[in-house]
């Protein structure tokens, strides 16, 4: 074992931390209160070659190590969780589920286009009645010659409002399909999009196909191979949602414990009192555990083998870590820790995304469960 | 001024879960409300009250169990309220309560007004305003939706035929008041309290009677005997559609088809 | 022992449901997405007398007692907790420094209005470098003739934005600080030199004015002077610990929301062919919450009986602030799980709850202040002194 970065991963977090602190950081407050996507750092972060981060030079990918992409996620969502969410749908749900399943053409009509940020990518799996249970899923793929017809309505789709490339999920005559669905196809509407608690600067949209046309040659992977498709593109954001939870903590504790280094009350900073100081040691303990199962699981990304037992635990821990700590660091700021015009408010909002996003807490314990019982011979049910 | 105001109580519906599966209501919080008619005219004769002297008396429209629902009408502005008790009277139905309150309003010194609600929500009980009026020998409104005072005089709103018409009467008058008409106002803290703990300006605003000092046994014995309950035959279960739309009508052209046939 | 409300407190619960649910439900989301204080609903409080619900009937209270209002914060607080952190700081603490510690004449002036909602209350103590610290205070006030002349500045005063009357701690003796140095004054906000210099944009209970006051030559008469000279600390430190319990009270509001609205979408939402109400992970949930709130309503209302009984209740005080509001966020947490992604979103009131809940912790002393409380008086009684 070796739990050091590689000299390229270090320098890819100075490069990542310069990149959030003049790009990220400034507007990050501003874009949330005005409920706005990061349009323009999204623009900026293409031309890094973040927006194809993990995919092959080949289609103009900056051809990241997945340890290297969490590392990137972590340190966006340090300033905007809102952001890494963006990113990380785009990258870990869209791009790679094409560079994983596409068919040759596939690849190269749209990967360079999402590298280079042209268009956004957007994944739209969950509907009304269908959220924990995927297999719920009741939108329709009828085939008609080499055209196929998707009828049905997606709510809660990431980027839903800025995407250029929907990857839906539908049923067909064998099972459930992915398609590639381009945001120009007739019968394709973005619709309602929800106001948040948390991550206001990314959109989430309700998605309506109605008699919406795409030809045959859409489909991502074979027919029916849309449930493995959707598991493996939410194994990996569930790793990428870890690693958001893991900087939007990180940063919590650093700007708490900075604010208790400045506070005085009972002629002494806040840093002084037992209470606080347990508070950023709890916080630090989880951020610290959390951080080496977020890199252990990019790490099995790369690996290539089976890791959705891994990427059930990082996640479910990553989201109780995000909410745990920014409740504590809200608490050291007292007061302040409740105004919207310090960031600690929205950090807060933020995190309690998490427990729910890339699927509920309690789906991801139903996950582990099921792998444990399943290695003592045991089928459970959700 | 005299205003009668006849209240009754009913089970606070929002506290009832009616489980058809289970064939059961289940009575989750037992509270009663004044019966919304009832709580219309309450308002009604607030509302008068509140433009020319006069004084404002609620009785019970059946036999109660207890006297909260007169309590909540002094709460909300009535100046007296009369509980009326008894034996005898637990078994009065209508007419014998039109006997009794006849009675009572006499021992009050007369009335100038009654109002009451044209219906009550679990029964749909709605002979009593009637019955009244004709005891009392006095002119009736029924079903209306507002009620003013003004020259001597007493003056409704009803709906007649999809429009508004106003009428006139001379007192004593029975105005029934529809449910809806009026929103009742909500209790003046201080009288609560107060009317509850039986202190204060409200404190013996409330006085029980007991029935059988204002009528004869014979009087009260009901005219209505109950013999038991029979029900409507349970009717077929109807037919649950899902799938698309198109399978959704389909199912549902075949189900009617197939009771057609039968 | 009998655990059972009286017939009128009965009574005044429903009074207070019928008009919560007729008057503040439906406003509720609306304030918090406009971020305005509901002054309409807050008048009419008065018109009914709720407002004066804790207040002798001789000061146009409808005395009812702690355990009325407790009942009061409870129900506003199920539907809203902005309308009921308004009451809360206007009656709870700002006119109830009023109530326990003004003369008669004080009372006559100032109490009636504020318990009829004809005029409104807020309670002036933290500064910006005075929070949990409260005896760091630097607002001064200084004696000149039948006057005294006020300068400093108050942050985070619920109310503060739109109070006609506001009571003030300010440091009369900076050499004796808050033992004998600090005097409460109530001030009117009309008068020259008050002023509001800034509303606060917070996360939650966005339906209040948390305002930033500033005071600037400001003369309050000396008949102002609420309590004694030099006592003003004691006086501020009461109506913290009433307000402590009542906050109590307003958690359970806010837990018994929670949990209703997580058992009735329990019931309702199905997932994998079976309502989510069948599901062990669930049940659990609601069971915790229900539990928690149980157990909080029992410690609410009993430290409410021992108030109007005149018994010692500080140190329970404190655990009803303390452990309220950590139920209240608990429950709202789990109820807003329960609902997936809809619990995020701001259509659905679980959000608002979880924004509103988060203050709890937080003003009229946080959590670690209470702790700081509950532990020195345990430690006293075994002749320890402890400091914060
Ligand atoms: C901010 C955000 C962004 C999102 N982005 C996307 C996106 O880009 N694309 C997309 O397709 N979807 C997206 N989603 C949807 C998300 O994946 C779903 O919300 C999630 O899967 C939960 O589904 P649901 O909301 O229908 O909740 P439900 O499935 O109805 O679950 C409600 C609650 O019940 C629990 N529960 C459900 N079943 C069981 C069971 N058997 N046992 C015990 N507990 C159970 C759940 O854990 C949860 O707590 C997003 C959601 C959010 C909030
Ligand atoms: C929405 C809102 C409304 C408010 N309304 C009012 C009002 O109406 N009137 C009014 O006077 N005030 C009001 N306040 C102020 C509120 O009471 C203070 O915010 C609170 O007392 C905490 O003070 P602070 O914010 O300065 O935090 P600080 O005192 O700076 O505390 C920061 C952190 O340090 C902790 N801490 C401080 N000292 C210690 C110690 N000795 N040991 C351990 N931990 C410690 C605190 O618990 C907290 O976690 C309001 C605040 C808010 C946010």
């Amino acid at each position: 074992m070796d739990f050091t970065f590689s000299e390229e991963q270090e320098m890819f977090r100075a490069m990542f931390r310069d990149f959030s602190a003049k790009e990220i950081a400034p507007q990050a407050e501003e874009l949330d209160h005005e409920e706005k996507p990061a349009l323009g750092a999204l623009r900026k972060a293409a031309q890094q070659g973040f927006l194809g981060a993990t995919l092959p030079e080949e289609y103009f990918g900056a051809e990241l190590d997945y340890t290297s992409y969490a590392m990137l996620i972590e340190t966006l969502a340090a300033d905007s969780v809102s952001t890494a969410v963006t990113l990380a749908t785009h990258v870990s749900l869209v791009a790679m589920s094409i560079l994983n399943h596409g068919t040759p053409e596939q690849r190269e009509e749209w990967l360079p286009l999402l590298a280079a940020g042209e268009v956004i990518g957007a994944f739209a799996l969950t509907e009304p009645d269908a959220g924990s249970d995927v297999q719920a899923v009741a939108t329709r793929a009828t085939p008609d010659g080499d055209q196929v017809t998707l009828d049905g309505v997606k709510t809660w789709v990431a980027n839903g409002e800025i995407a250029g490339l929907f990857l839906v999920f539908a049923q067909g005559a064998e099972g459930m399909d992915a398609y590639l669905v381009p945001q120009d196809t007739p019968g394709l509407t973005v619709g309602y999009r929800e106001p948040t608690l948390g991550l206001r600067s990314a959109t989430f949209n309700t998605l309506y196909l109605e008699g919406c046309r795409v030809s045959e040659a859409n489909r991502l992977g074979q027919p029916g191979e849309g449930g493995s498709i959707a598991q493996q593109a939410q194994d990996r954001m569930a790793v990428a949602l870890a690693a958001a939870g893991l900087g939007v903590s990180e940063n919590a504790i650093q700007v708490a414990a900075q604010y208790a280094t400045e506070r005085v009350q009972f002629g002494v900073p806040i840093a002084q009192k037992q209470a606080i100081q347990g508070y950023i040691a709890e916080a630090k303990i989880e951020v610290e555990a959390l951080r080496y199962l977020v890199y252990h699981a990019a790490w099995l990304v790369d690996q290539r083998g089976d890791y959705g037992f891994d990427a059930s635990v990082v996640k479910a821990f990553g989201a109780r870590v995000a909410r745990s700590v920014t409740n504590r660091m809200v608490q050291v700021m007292g007061g302040y820790g409740y105004m919207e015009d310090y960031p600690m408010a929205r950090k807060y909002r933020d995190a309690r995304a998490l427990h729910i996003i890339g699927g509920p807490t309690e789906l991801h314990d139903f996950q582990i469960a099921q792998r444990i019982f399943a290695d003592l011979d045991m089928d459970i049910a959700p | 001024m005299r205003i009668i105001v006849i209240l009754g109580r009913v089970l606070d519906p929002s506290g009832i879960v009616v489980k058809g599966s289970a064939g059961r209501i289940f009575v989750n919080r037992e509270e009663y409300l004044i019966q919304p008619a009832d709580a219309c005219a309450l308002e009604a004769a607030l509302r008068i009250k509140d433009g020319m002297a006069a004084e404002v008396v609620a009785l019970p429209r059946s036999p109660l169990p207890d006297d909260d629902i007169l309590r909540q009408a002094i709460a909300r502005g009535a100046d007296r309220a009369i509980y009326l008790t008894g034996p005898a009277l637990k078994a009065a139905d209508e007419a014998a309560m039109t006997g009794v309150l006849t009675a009572a309003i006499e021992r009050l010194g007369g009335a100038d007004l009654v109002l009451i609600g044209s219906t009550t929500l679990d029964t749909g009980q709605g002979q009593l305003g009637l019955r009244l009026a004709e005891a009392l020998g006095g002119a009736q409104i029924t079903g209306a939706w507002q009620v003013s005072s003004a020259d001597g005089q007493v003056q409704a709103v009803l709906q007649r035929n999809g429009r508004y018409v106003a009428v006139e009467a001379d007192p004593p008058v029975v105005v029934t008041l529809l449910p809806g008409a009026l929103k009742l106002r909500y209790p003046d803290g201080v009288r609560l309290i107060n009317v509850y703990r039986g202190v204060g300006e409200v404190g013996d605003a409330l006085e029980a009677w007991d029935a059988a000092d204002l009528v004869d046994e014979a009087a009260l014995t009901p005219l209505v005997e109950s013999r038991g309950k029979e029900f409507a035959p349970e009717r077929e279960r109807g037919v649950r559609a899902s799938g698309t739309p198109a399978e959704m009508a389909q199912a549902a052209a075949d189900a009617l088809r197939q009771r057609m046939r039968r | 022992m009998d655990f059972t409300f009286s017939p009128e407190h009965i009574a005044l619960r429903r009074m207070i449901r019928e008009f919560a649910e007729n008057e503040v439900a439906p406003i509720a989301a609306e304030i918090d997405r406009d971020h305005q204080v509901p002054m309409e609903t807050m008048r009419k409080l008065g018109q009914v007398g709720l407002l004066g619900v804790c207040f002798p009937q001789e000061y146009g209270g409808m005395g009812a007692g702690e355990m009325g209002y407790c009942i009061l914060m409870e129900e506003i607080n199920r539907v809203c907790t902005s309308t009921g952190t308004n009451v809360g700081a206007h009656i709870g603490i700002g006119a109830m420094a009023i109530y326990l510690d003004g003369n008669d004449e004080q009372k006559r002036r100032y109490l009636i209005p504020l318990a009829r909602g004809e005029q409104f209350a807020a309670f002036g103590l933290t500064e910006s470098g005075a929070g949990s610290d409260a005896a760091a205070i630097r607002t001064r006030a200084v004696r000149e003739g039948d006057s005294w002349i006020l300068d400093g500045g108050k942050v985070f005063i619920t109310n503060g934005g739109y109070a006609d009357v506001v009571t003030v701690m300010a440091v009369t003796d900076p050499a004796l600080g808050a033992r004998g140095g600090i005097t409460a004054f109530i001030v009117e906000t009309d008068w020259e030199g008050f002023k509001v210099a800034r509303e606060e944009d917070k996360m939650g209970i966005r339906g209040t004015s948390t305002a930033e006051l500033v005071f600037e030559e400001l003369r309050v008469p000396h008949e102002n002077v609420l309590g004694k000279v030099g006592e003003g600390f004691v006086t501020f430190m009461k109506s913290l610990d009433m307000g402590r319990l009542t906050l109590g009270a307003a958690c359970i509001g806010g837990a018994e929301m929670a949990l209703e609205s997580a058992v009735r979408w329990a019931k309702t939402r199905r997932q994998f062919g079976a309502e989510l109400a069948s599901k062990q992970a669930i049940q659990w949930k609601i069971a915790d919450i229900a539990t928690e709130l149980e157990a909080l309503r029992s410690l609410v209302y009993r430290v409410a009986w021992l108030v109007d009984t005149g018994q010692p209740f500080g140190q329970l005080a404190a655990m009803c602030k303390l452990y309220g509001s950590e139920v209240a966020s608990r429950a709202i947490d789990i109820a807003l799980q329960i609902h997936g992604g809809l619990g995020f979103s701001r259509d659905f009131p679980l959000e608002r709850g979880f924004r509103d809940a988060r203050i709890g912790e937080i003003y009229e002393g946080t959590s670690e202040v209470q702790r700081i409380v509950i532990a020195s008086n345990i430690f006293r009684e075994h002749g320890v002194r402890i400091r914060p």
